[in-house]
């Protein structure tokens, strides 16, 4: 069996969860040794559903299991000198310890980095919170919806005369995730060239806002204030979710679908035309000017929703595809599942768990040629005590 | 202070925003991130979003979002249609460590630049491909944007209103998680390397990157064969959750009330003991039952309030909350100022100019800040070409006449016309709504002038 990329690191993993538990997911799937320190009763996403059937089980939490393939764990009671000082004793044979209560909570623990570093030099701590650890909103609450209120996207997200919209499922969690497991291989790496670990402060507000595209950078570059429009961009129409016969798709014609002037050959038809099926439209105004379809969108509408009526999603997705137009398709979670592209990548992942029995799981976000990423099943509950030497109620 | 990834050079090939998102985090993290445009097709954002939205005698260097995205790295321009470009592009990759690229699969076959050709050139290269949709599959040649890829994976038919159709989010949200996440993979890569000294390929897919944000809905799916609703700004684990309007323009606050100790914090700090005792929104299904009375009522003691001051009050109580912010608030708001979450830069032709962090970890030993302006057009040929490659002057004047390299863009007409047809309507914009305002002394606002 090909190793891991990380299969050489041991993390001592004490978040509950979303963004803490998607970090160190990240490196159980590419080999790490993740040791997941659970409060006896368990990290509280065991609590969350989906559940099958909707009757709440510990080991059948679908939000669990999916975000804790991998990992190995333990039951420990932080409060208790015992669990303290197994959590220490397990830190000493670690290379990064991630926690999502942030240093305050940490140093009530004797866990914080401060207290460690002296007799842990090497060891990189890792803190995934709301708000991040200096600040004047350091010790503020949140969670996903914050970060995304915070990031300008919500802002810039759904109707002009409704109520921001965010983005769904809980993204700044995710992405918070990432950028915690961003951070500590950067500071593993820093490790590796300097010998010295260090301590690693990630907010979810701050991910969130890492994604701006030019909300930020509008205000920065020309005083502009955008605002949300249908959560369209400022720079072209259309390029945007609309409605055909059976469904959905992403209308995108891109930098070559309409007409260019100057650029477009003489006697050639556009491949929007070719799409509608009618080469006058090249000679439309709307399908000469980009600044006319901005202003004149609603026209825009008009002329192109009597088409996308008449067609289904598919068909129109492979025509415009054809002509080298970037549209795309719009799937649920169950046309994810059978979609034939994912599949003939192996995509999905199905995994047998002791309790949850066989499911589909989501796939590895990248593939590696040597060391590629593997998922398998999450822990039940304190599965791993014995390994570590730890009883339910140390 | 060094940072981690000095001594590192990377090949950018990538471009618009998940490629150089990725890059950008390497540079940050202190990298040496080369990039490469050719002479014939600029990188798009060149094109998009002026400074002041006037791209005057020099659009391509006053492209806001190209410069926020490459600020810190170092640029070439080199024509790979020619073999000498290939063969210097080649040439740099045997020096290099990473190679990213973001083109459709069949590109870098064409030119013979794929994996395969490349570890012949330098056997531990680490490559990064970030695409659309992967580099094998029946999709695998699709042309792709940012925009349909968010759909793509899945994630916007779990976005919008209740009863409303799927919307996408207001940005092209999957090509910055893709670029995060590549940046991770190939720091992941880099340690096996340091390791074992092999390198290797990875294949980012954009859609599949996404996928796992829908994780709990598959699973959903998985154990109860059933769909997601769309529930606008609430979850299934807080009730009430939601997004209010406060007073002032356009101005709005969220809540997210987790338990019961939550909802009597909330009563008690908005000074309706009434509400904390209504039976009805004692427990978390009787919240839940009540939503969209709960939203009404919440409206009517937030619509009063300023969003910051509410804010704050109620987190000093206790409370999940957060003002929802726009661009200029972002820029300015207190604790992302104090965490430096907007590094200034002194842009050639554009003056100092604030640009968003991309990697938001802190560390105590170095700083993920950016490493500097974005490079002007080919603003290293000569210091890339000349020098790691050691190319005399004679030839990079040969080259530059030729056009395998250049500085200057190919352009149809005049620059200054250039600029003209690439200006925004904001006028219609702001009458539309689709901006809500334009400061001209937006640089003293920010405090970049006195």
């Amino acid at each position: 069996m090909a190793e891991g990329s990380l299969s050489d690191l041991r993390i001592v993993d004490l978040t509950q969860g979303i963004a803490g538990p998607y970090c160190t997911k990240l490196f159980a799937d590419l080999g790490a040794e993740v040791i997941k320190v659970e409060p006896p009763d368990g990290d509280w996403s065991r609590t969350l559903g989906p559940f099958p059937s909707d009757e709440p089980h510990p080991e059948k939490s679908g939000l669990f299991l999916h975000l804790n393939t991998g990992k190995k764990s333990l039951t420990l009671d932080l409060e208790s000198d015992t669990g303290q000082a197994l959590v220490k004793k397990l830190l000493a044979e670690a290379d990064v310890l991630v926690e999502s209560d942030g240093q305050t909570r940490m140093a009530e623990l004797g866990l914080a980095h401060d207290d460690l570093r002296g007799g842990l030099p090497n060891l990189i701590s890792v803190s995934v919170t709301p708000f991040g650890c200096s600040g004047p909103y350091k010790d503020y609450r949140g969670n996903s919806l914050t970060a995304m209120a915070m990031s300008t996207i919500m802002y810039n997200t759904g109707h002009p005369d409704r109520e921001p919209l965010t983005t769904g499922g809980t993204p700044a969690d995710y992405i918070a995730g990432i950028h915690a497991w961003i951070g500590a291989l950067a500071a593993v790496a820093y490790r590796a060239e300097h010998g010295k670990g260090q301590h690693v402060d990630v907010s979810l507000a701050e991910s969130a806002a890492c994604t701006d595209e030019y909300n930020a950078g509008m205000y920065a570059f020309q005083g502009a204030i955008r605002r949300r429009f249908y959560s369209r961009h400022v720079f072209g129409y259309p390029m945007d979710i609309m409605a055909c016969k059976d469904g959905y798709i992403v209308f995108i014609p891109g930098a070559g679908g309409f007409p260019q002037r100057g650029l477009t050959q003489e006697g050639t038809v556009s491949p929007m035309s070719l799409l509608m099926e009618n080469p006058e439209l090249d000679q439309n105004p709307l399908f000469q000017s980009g600044q006319e379809r901005m202003i004149r969108w609603r026209e825009v509408d008009e002329l192109i929703q009597p088409f996308l009526d008449t067609k289904e999603a598919k068909e129109i997705v492979d025509f415009a595809q054809a002509l080298r137009m970037p549209f795309a398709p719009v799937p649920t979670v169950k046309d994810l599942v059978e979609d034939e592209h994912l599949a003939a990548r192996s995509f999905f992942e199905t995994i047998d768990h002791p309790e949850a029995s066989k499911l589909t799981y989501a796939g590895a976000p990248f593939r590696m040629s040597e060391t590629p990423p593997m998922i398998n099943r999450a822990p039940t509950l304190g599965e791993h005590n014995e390994e570590f030497g730890a009883s339910a109620d140390a | 202070m060094p940072k981690p990834l000095e001594g590192i050079r990377v090949m950018d090939l990538t471009q618009v925003f998940a490629g150089p998102a990725c890059t950008r985090i390497l540079s940050d993290l202190g990298a040496e991130v080369i990039r490469m445009e050719s002479p014939n097709r600029l990188d798009i954002t060149r094109n998009l979003l002026h400074t002041d939205n006037d791209g005057q005698e020099v659009p391509w260097e006053r492209a806001l979002y190209f410069t926020i995205r490459n600020a810190g790295k170092k640029e070439i321009v080199v024509d790979l249609a020619q073999e000498r470009g290939r063969e210097m592009l080649r040439e740099i990759i045997a020096q290099s460590d990473v190679v990213a690229e973001s083109f459709t699969p069949r590109v870098m076959r064409a030119f013979e630049l794929d994996y395969e050709h490349l570890k012949q050139v330098k056997p531990d290269i680490i490559m990064i491909s970030l695409s659309g949709y992967g580099q094998d599959g029946p999709y695998s040649d699709w042309s792709a944007y940012g925009m349909g890829l968010e759909p793509a994976s899945g994630v916007s038919q779990v976005t919008g209103y209740q009863g409303g159709p799927p919307i996408r989010s207001g940005l092209s949200f999957t090509d910055p998680y893709s670029g995060f996440i590549g940046a991770g993979a190939v720091l992941a890569a880099l340690h096996h390397r340091r390791r074992t000294g092999q390198g290797q390929y990875i294949d980012l897919s954009e859609q599949e990157a996404a996928v796992p944000l829908v994780g709990a809905a598959l699973m959903d799916y998985a154990m109860n064969q059933r769909l997601p609703e769309r529930i606008g700004d609430r979850s299934p684990w807080a009730a009430p959750q939601g997004c209010y309007r406060c007073s002032g323009d356009d101005s709005w606050i969220v809540i997210s009330i987790e338990s019961d100790d939550d909802w009597a914090a909330f009563c008690s700090a908005t000074g309706h003991s009434d509400w904390a005792a209504d039976v009805r929104f004692s427990t978390f299904e009787g919240r839940r039952e009540h939503h969209d009375e709960l939203d009404k009522l919440i409206t009517g003691w937030t619509k009063d309030q300023d969003h910051y001051k509410a804010f704050h009050l109620l987190q000093k109580a206790g409370v999940i909350a957060a003002p929802v912010l726009n661009g200029k608030q972002a820029l300015l708001d207190p604790h992302f100022k104090e965490r430096g979450q907007y590094d200034v830069v002194d842009q050639p032709h554009n003056g100092k100019r604030l640009v968003g962090r991309h990697l938001a970890a802190k560390f105590d030993e170095f700083e993920a800040a950016v490493a500097g302006p974005a490079p002007t057009l080919g603003q290293h040929n000569t210091e890339i070409l000349g020098g790691l490659l050691g190319i005399s002057d004679e030839e990079l004047a040969q080259l530059t006449e030729q056009r395998v390299i250049t500085t200057e863009p190919a352009l149809p007409v005049p620059a200054a016309i250039v600029s003209q047809a690439l200006k925004l309507p904001y006028e219609a914009f702001l009458e539309n709504g689709t901006l809500q305002a334009l400061d001209p002394d937006y640089q003293k606002q920010l405090g970049l002038e006195p």
